[in-house]
Formats: C-alpha cells, sequence, structure tokens
C-alpha cells in the first residue's frame, strides 16, 4: 500500500468512527432526553413552583447577546426570582454593559507573590463558585522551583514588537522558536503544597495561573455553539444559559482556565453573593463550564477585581490597557514582562513581570 | 458585532450549528431536570454539613499589622459584610465595603519624580488606631513619653532597652538599615507621638510613606505610581481608592529579616478525585 492510499484509508476509517460515535452519542442523549421528557410537564402540573417552572423557561431561552432588550429583561428578571428563592435572599442579576473605550488587563509580580493563596479564596466568596465535593477554584498557584524561570535580559528586545491601532504597548514576545528570550518552565510545579507551612518558601517561587483572557481565546474558536466570546472589552465570557458542556473550550485552553460543573453546585445560601452578573458570578448549574472573567460583575462597574483586592503583598494590578496612565500601562513600560506559553500564539492580556 | 458576525456566517456552519443547538437542547434538558430537582430542595439545605461558624477577627495584609472585625449588613444595598474573613487563617479575604475605616490620604509631599499621581480620591486606613503602645492612654505615647516619667533621651546612638521587647526583641541588633539605623532615625526624640525623618520633618503615623520615601525614594516613586503597595477600590486612572501604606505590609523593625513576614497559606485546591496525597509532586525535591 503506497504512503497515499494507507493516508486516505486512515482517513476514511477516522471519518467513520467518528461520525459513528457521533450517532450513538445522539442515540444516547436522545434516549435520556425521552425518558426524562415526561418528567417535566408532571412535574409542573403538580409542583408549580418558581423554579422549576423558570429553569425549563431558562432552557428555553436563546443566546443572551442576540436577545432583544425586552427579551433580556424578561431572562433577567426569571434569574433574580429564582436566585432569590433558591438562595432566600434579594438576588441582582445585572446585565451592565461594557465600559466604552477600554481593554482590560492585568499584570502579577511573580517577585512579589508569595503563594498565599488568598487570591484563590477570594475568588470562590466573589464568584459564587461550588465548594464542597464538587468544589471549583478559578485560580490556581503553581509553586515552581527558582531555577524553572530563565529570563535573559540581553534578548529581551528580540521578539517582535506589538502594534497596535491605538498604539505600540511596548511589550516584546520575548525571542522566537529559533532564539527564544527564556521563560518559564513548569516542570516540578506543586499546586498541593500544604497549608502547615509557612510562605514563602525561600528556594521557589509562586505563580498563581487564572483564564488569560487572550486576544486570540482558542477556547472561543473551539467553542461549537459560540456560548462563550469575546466581549468588547477583551474579556472572554460565557453564557452559561448557552454551555451545551461540550468541554471542547476546556481541550483548547493550554492554560488549564476553565473548569467544569460535573455535579450540581453546592453553594451554602449563607455564603452566596447576591450581586450577581449575567455573564459573571451568577450560580451556575450542572453541565457548563466557568472560568475567571476578571470579575466581570465588579470591573464593568468601576470596581477591581476581589482577586486583586485579597492580596496581601499588592503582586496584583488591573486596568485599561488603553490608558497610559493606567497602573498595568506603567508596569509594562518600566517593568521585564512576560506573558505565560507565549509561544501558543494567545495573546493574553495578562501579564507576569519581575518588579 | 457579536450579532453579525454571527448571522454572516455561512450557510454550512448554519446548519451545523442548528444541528448542535439541538444537542444542546437536549442536553440542557437533562440538565434543567436535575436543576430542578436540587431547586426543590429547600434553601437551608443548601449548605448542609458546612456551617463552620464566621470568623469576625481578622488581620489585613501581615499579621499583627491591622485588625479588622467583621460587621454584617455594612453594605445594606447588597446585604454585604464589611469585609469576610478566612476560617483557617483569619486574613481578609474579600471586602465588601473597601473604604471602610478610611480617611483621605491627605495631601503628599512634592517629589519631584515626574509622576502625575492623583490624591484627590485617595484614602487610606489610619496607623494610629492599630498601634499598641499608642493607645495605652489618652495623650499616645506621650502617656510615658512625656519627659518626665521617660525622659527625653540625650544621645541618639544604640543602647540596650528595658522596654518594648515585643517591638524590637534586642534594640542592639535592630532589624533595618543593617546597623546603620537607630530607633530615634525614625522616631522624634521630643514628641514621641510622631515619626520625622532626616531632615527634620515630623510626620504622623498615618502617614508612615513620607518618612520611608526619604530613604527609599526608589519604591516609594513606584508606590506613587501605583506599581508598588496596593490600591482597591476603583481601577480607573484618578478614581477613588484605598491605598495600602508602607507599614500595613512592612514591619519597620524588621523587613532585614523579613521584607514581608511570611504567613501560613490558605488551604490548597481538592485533590482530584482518585488521587490520595499529592507527594508525586515532590518527587525528586526536598532532597537538599
Ligand atoms: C507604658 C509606657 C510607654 C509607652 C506608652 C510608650 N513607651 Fe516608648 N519607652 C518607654 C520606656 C520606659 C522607654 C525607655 C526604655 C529604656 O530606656 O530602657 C521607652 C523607649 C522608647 C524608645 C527608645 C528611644 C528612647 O526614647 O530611649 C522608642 C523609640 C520608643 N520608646 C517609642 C515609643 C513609641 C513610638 C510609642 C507609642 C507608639 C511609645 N514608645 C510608647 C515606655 C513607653
Ligand atoms: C525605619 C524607621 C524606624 C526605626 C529605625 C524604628 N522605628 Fe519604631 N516605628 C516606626 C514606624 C513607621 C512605626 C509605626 C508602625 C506601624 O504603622 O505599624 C513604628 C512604631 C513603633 C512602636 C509602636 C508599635 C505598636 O504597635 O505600638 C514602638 C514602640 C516603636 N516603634 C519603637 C521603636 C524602637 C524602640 C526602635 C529602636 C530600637 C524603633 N522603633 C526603631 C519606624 C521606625
Ligand atoms: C533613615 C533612612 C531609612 C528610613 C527612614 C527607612 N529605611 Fe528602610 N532601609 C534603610 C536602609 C539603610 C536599609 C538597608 C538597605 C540595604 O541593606 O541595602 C533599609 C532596608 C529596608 C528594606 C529591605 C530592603 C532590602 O533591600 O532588603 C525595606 C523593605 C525597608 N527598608 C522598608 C522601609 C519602610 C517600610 C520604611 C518606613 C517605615 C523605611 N524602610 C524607612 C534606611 C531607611
Ligand atoms: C501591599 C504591600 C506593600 C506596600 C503597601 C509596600 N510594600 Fe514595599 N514591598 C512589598 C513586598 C511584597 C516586597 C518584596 C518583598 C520581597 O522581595 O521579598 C517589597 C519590597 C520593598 C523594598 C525592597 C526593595 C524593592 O524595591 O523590592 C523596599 C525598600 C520597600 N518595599 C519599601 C516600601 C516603601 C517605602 C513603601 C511605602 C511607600 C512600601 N514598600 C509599600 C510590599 C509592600
Amino acid at each position: 500500500m503506497s504512503e497515499a492510499e494507507r493516508k486516505t484509508d486512515d482517513d476514511l476509517h477516522d471519518g467513520n468512527s467518528s461520525r459513528r460515535d457521533f450517532l450513538r452519542n445522539l442515540g444516547i442523549a436522545g434516549a435520556s432526553a425521552l425518558i426524562s421528557a415526561g418528567a417535566p410537564s408532571e412535574s409542573m402540573a403538580n409542583a408549580p413552583d418558581t423554579v422549576s417552572e423558570t429553569s425549563v423557561q431558562e432552557f428555553l431561552q436563546g443566546h443572551f447577546v442576540l436577545m432583544s432588550e425586552e427579551e433580556k429583561k424578561e431572562a433577567i428578571a426569571r434569574l433574580e426570582k429564582r436566585y432569590s428563592v433558591q438562595y432566600s435572599k434579594k438576588t441582582t442579576v445585572a446585565d451592565t454593559p461594557a465600559p466604552e473605550g477600554v481593554l482590560f488587563g492585568y499584570a502579577l509580580d511573580i517577585a512579589k507573590c508569595i503563594g498565599c493563596r488568598r487570591c484563590v479564596h477570594a475568588c470562590v466568596e466573589e464568584n459564587n463558585q461550588s465548594r464542597g465535593e464538587h468544589a471549583i477554584q478559578w485560580i490556581q498557584v503553581m509553586k515552581i522551583p527558582k531555577g524553572n524561570f530563565s529570563f535573559s535580559a540581553d534578548r529581551l528586545d528580540k521578539g517582535y514588537p506589538e502594534n497596535s491601532a491605538v498604539g505600540d504597548y511596548g511589550v516584546q514576545v520575548g525571542g522566537n522558536a529559533y532564539t527564544p528570550a527564556g521563560g518559564l518552565s513548569t516542570a516540578h510545579a506543586q499546586n498541593y503544597y500544604a497549608a502547615d507551612e509557612a510562605v514563602p518558601d525561600k528556594d521557589f517561587f509562586y505563580v498563581p495561573v487564572q483564564c488569560q483572557q487572550c486576544e486570540k481565546p482558542p477556547c472561543v474558536k473551539a467553542c461549537p455553539v459560540r456560548a462563550t466570546f469575546r466581549d468588547e472589552n477583551g474579556i472572554v465570557l460565557i453564557d452559561y444559559n448557552w454551555c451545551i458542556g461540550c468541554r471542547m473550550c476546556q481541550l483548547a485552553c493550554p492554560y488549564g482556565a476553565r473548569r467544569f460543573n460535573w455535579g450540581e453546585p453546592e453553594l451554602p445560601a449563607e455564603e452566596m453573593n447576591p450581586k450577581t452578573h449575567y455573564f459573571g458570578n451568577r450560580p451556575r448549574m450542572r453541565g457548563v463550564m466557568e472560568k475567571c472573567t476578571f470579575c466581570v460583575q465588579r470591573t464593568r462597574e468601576g470596581r477591581n477585581p476581589a482577586c486583586l483586592e485579597a492580596c496581601p503583598v499588592g503582586a496584583r494590578k488591573f486596568g485599561n490597557l488603553l490608558d497610559p496612565e493606567s497602573d498595568v500601562r506603567k508596569i509594562i513600560a518600566t517593568k521585564r514582562v512576560f506573558r505565560f506559553k507565549e509561544e501558543m500564539g494567545t495573546y493574553p492580556k495578562f501579564f507576569y513581570y519581575i518588579g | 458585532m457579536f450579532k453579525n458576525s454571527l448571522q454572516s456566517t455561512p450557510s454550512i456552519v448554519v446548519v451545523a450549528l442548528a444541528l448542535v443547538i439541538a444537542m444542546a437542547g437536549i442536553l440542557a434538558l437533562v440538565g434543567g431536570l436535575n436543576g430542578r430537582e436540587t431547586a426543590t430542595t429547600p434553601a437551608g439545605m443548601q449548605g448542609k454539613g458546612r456551617t463552620a461558624p464566621v470568623v469576625t477577627e481578622c488581620f489585613e495584609s501581615r499579621e499583627g499589622s491591622t485588625s479588622v472585625t467583621r460587621v454584617e449588613n455594612a453594605v445594606p444595598r447588597y446585604g454585604y459584610p464589611n469585609l469576610k474573613c478566612s476560617k483557617t487563617t483569619q486574613a481578609v479575604l474579600w471586602y465588601g465595603d473597601p473604604f471602610d475605616g478610611t480617611v483621605p490620604m491627605g495631601e503628599m509631599p512634592d517629589i519631584r519624580d515626574g509622576t502625575r499621581g492623583d490624591f484627590a480620591h485617595a484614602f487610606v486606613k489610619p496607623r494610629e488606631a492599630h498601634l499598641t503602645y499608642f493607645n495605652m492612654g489618652p495623650d499616645g505615647c506621650r502617656t510615658c513619653h512625656d519627659g518626665r516619667t521617660v525622659p527625653v533621651p540625650k544621645s541618639k546612638s544604640a543602647r540596650p532597652l528595658a522596654m518594648h521587647q515585643d517591638i524590637v526583641a534586642d534594640s542592639m541588633q535592630l532589624q533595618h538599615g543593617r546597623g546603620a539605623l537607630w530607633c530615634l532615625d525614625c522616631h522624634s526624640a521630643t514628641d514621641r507621638n510622631k515619626l520625622i525623618d532626616h531632615l527634620g520633618n515630623q510626620i504622623g503615623f498615618n502617614q508612615p510613606q513620607k518618612l520611608c520615601g526619604s530613604c527609599h525614594g526608589e519604591a516609594y516613586i513606584d508606590w506613587r505610581a501605583g506599581i508598588h503597595g496596593k490600591r482597591i477600590g476603583t481601577w480607573a486612572t484618578g478614581g477613588k481608592k484605598r491605598w495600602w501604606v508602607c507599614t500595613e505590609c512592612h514591619n519597620p523593625h524588621t523587613v532585614q529579616a523579613n521584607r514581608f513576614d511570611p504567613l501560613l497559606p490558605e488551604p490548597p485546591p481538592p485533590l482530584p478525585r482518585g488521587m490520595r496525597n499529592a507527594n508525586h509532586e515532590r518527587v525528586g525535591q526536598g532532597v537538599h
């Protein structure tokens, strides 16, 4: 068999098997839909409670971005009502629009970070992640041996400067595939270092990782239904009601930043944050993706993200990349800045620096 | 923008999309039903098994520098407490009100460093309220340092002290300035309620940045620019922000030992299902 023939054969075979898989999966999904299809109408008839009514309406609704103002209002009222009942407190679901002329950026000083994980838990307090058995955290702090980091200052200016219509950010991608300027290796990274030893450990540095809000987000490309998209401020958001839970975005993300609700989220009513945004921290349901939004419910109203406010050493900076006076821009202009896994070409708006 | 691009999607993609959406509907139905099940659980059940007592006394950046108390419903609009504390370390994790207990920063010294700081909307948390010795009597430090009870020191050279060992364990080994600094390089000899810089300017405890800045120009310039230190509240340039002052992070009496005092971290994330411990992470390490 020639090389070419074998290739076609493989292709064919792959094609067949994936189509088979697809149909088989459809069959399973269809069957489970059938089994459960009778249930809602039945229970709806004798259990006319707000929550079950709204969840059916919720699942019938369209993509939030494509809704008319009227539909948006209805969808939001529906959610507010359901959450308020479910968590026995008045809950607001905002759809505050993206502020104009703003591109959000984040900078994190790995010379200051001590790995205390306060950001991780602040995020959970703010963003209504699941606690308990199916606990979800959007930030992961890696403890990395100091030797893993190489950064060659003399090659820093040898990359491709990134220009844009609004000006030169002065960011160097730092070399290229042939002459890398150095970088960060995650070999031997510890994500579960114990809480009974004081930090920082002098032989390590700490790198918190969360959604990098890529300018070229692979997750957005991977989403088959556009449930996840980039907003006008450059933030990658998710319409949880439109998400089908296929987890393609999770596979596509080089940063491991996306989290899936494998089970029904467990969110104690007394810990629930009742000030939410539709695309942000409103409680999620089982079977949908979630991730860091730089706290869209706060930032669109002018406030800093919760992780920044919790950081005891001031290693976290946030602001408008289009404003030369913003903290992030000043850092990019004056400090040694790099992006995590820049070789992936994702162009994160999350910058790490050495302060 | 999003709308347009979705509408202009080629028809093949539309067909594919429709298919997937149909799938989505089916899956969502399954999900939605599960959602209904929990929804019928009484709200109180949501927190079953995790009603650990709420921690109300906690500290901000470094332990022992700023203690704060949680106050319920401090922001009535959202039913927010002023802050939330960690159950494991008692550190502040979250601010309901970022300006809780702050006052306007006041005028900043004019340093020609080229930074156009905007301090009109700068707020700080006053330090005096958090100093143990400042609150021992009605006159602050002068309750003892009134010139009679404790005489005004005649010399500015280091000597062993029979007081304040909880603040400076060994005054002959002051952990700041590698032997070049003595208490009275920072504390006014004549008015103990004040700090003093090398030009003789008296500075209140609430504005330590003016003192530190007189020796640490570079850090101070970065601090003014918002690069060093911490600011919470709004992100916009010129917006209302709470600034952390130097001593909220640095202990001026121990910086040589630790620029920032080590502390216990918050708990690690739960191990993934099936992983019994995280020992694999340490393989090849710890053999120093
Ligand atoms: C309870 C009484 C008391 C209070 C309140 C007090 N001090 Fe003192 N302090 C002393 C005594 C007594 C000494 C002298 C110890 C010695 O000479 O061995 C001293 C010494 C010092 C010294 C060493 C320099 C010197 O004067 O000899 C400094 C600096 C100092 N105190 C700062 C402060 C500051 C700042 C405060 C307020 C935040 C304060 N003290 C409040 C009792 C007090
Ligand atoms: C580098 C400047 C500097 C030096 C040197 C210094 N201090 Fe202080 N000291 C400060 C500042 C600033 C504060 C306020 C700390 C704060 O805001 O938490 C302070 C606070 C204090 C307090 C009050 C602490 C409390 O919590 O009640 C005492 C007492 C004190 N110093 C004593 C001393 C003594 C004694 C020495 C010399 C052995 C000394 N200091 C040397 C800057 C200095
Ligand atoms: C009178 C001058 C002076 C004042 C005022 C002063 N410092 Fe220092 N500081 C020094 C010197 C000198 C050193 C030692 C520098 C070195 O070792 O290279 C130092 C070291 C430090 C360090 C450790 C830096 C390093 O490189 O290890 C920190 C952090 C620091 N100071 C913070 C402060 C803070 C915060 C204040 C205000 C409360 C302050 N300093 C006030 C002179 C001063
Ligand atoms: C939010 C906390 C925070 C505040 C506020 C803060 N610092 Fe720092 N500072 C740090 C941390 C963290 C480091 C790095 C510690 C390390 O390297 O281990 C640092 C480092 C320093 C150093 C060491 C040299 C350097 O530049 O890295 C100096 C000096 C210093 N700070 C002075 C100041 C002065 C002066 C102020 C006030 C104008 C201030 N700091 C305010 C957290 C803070």
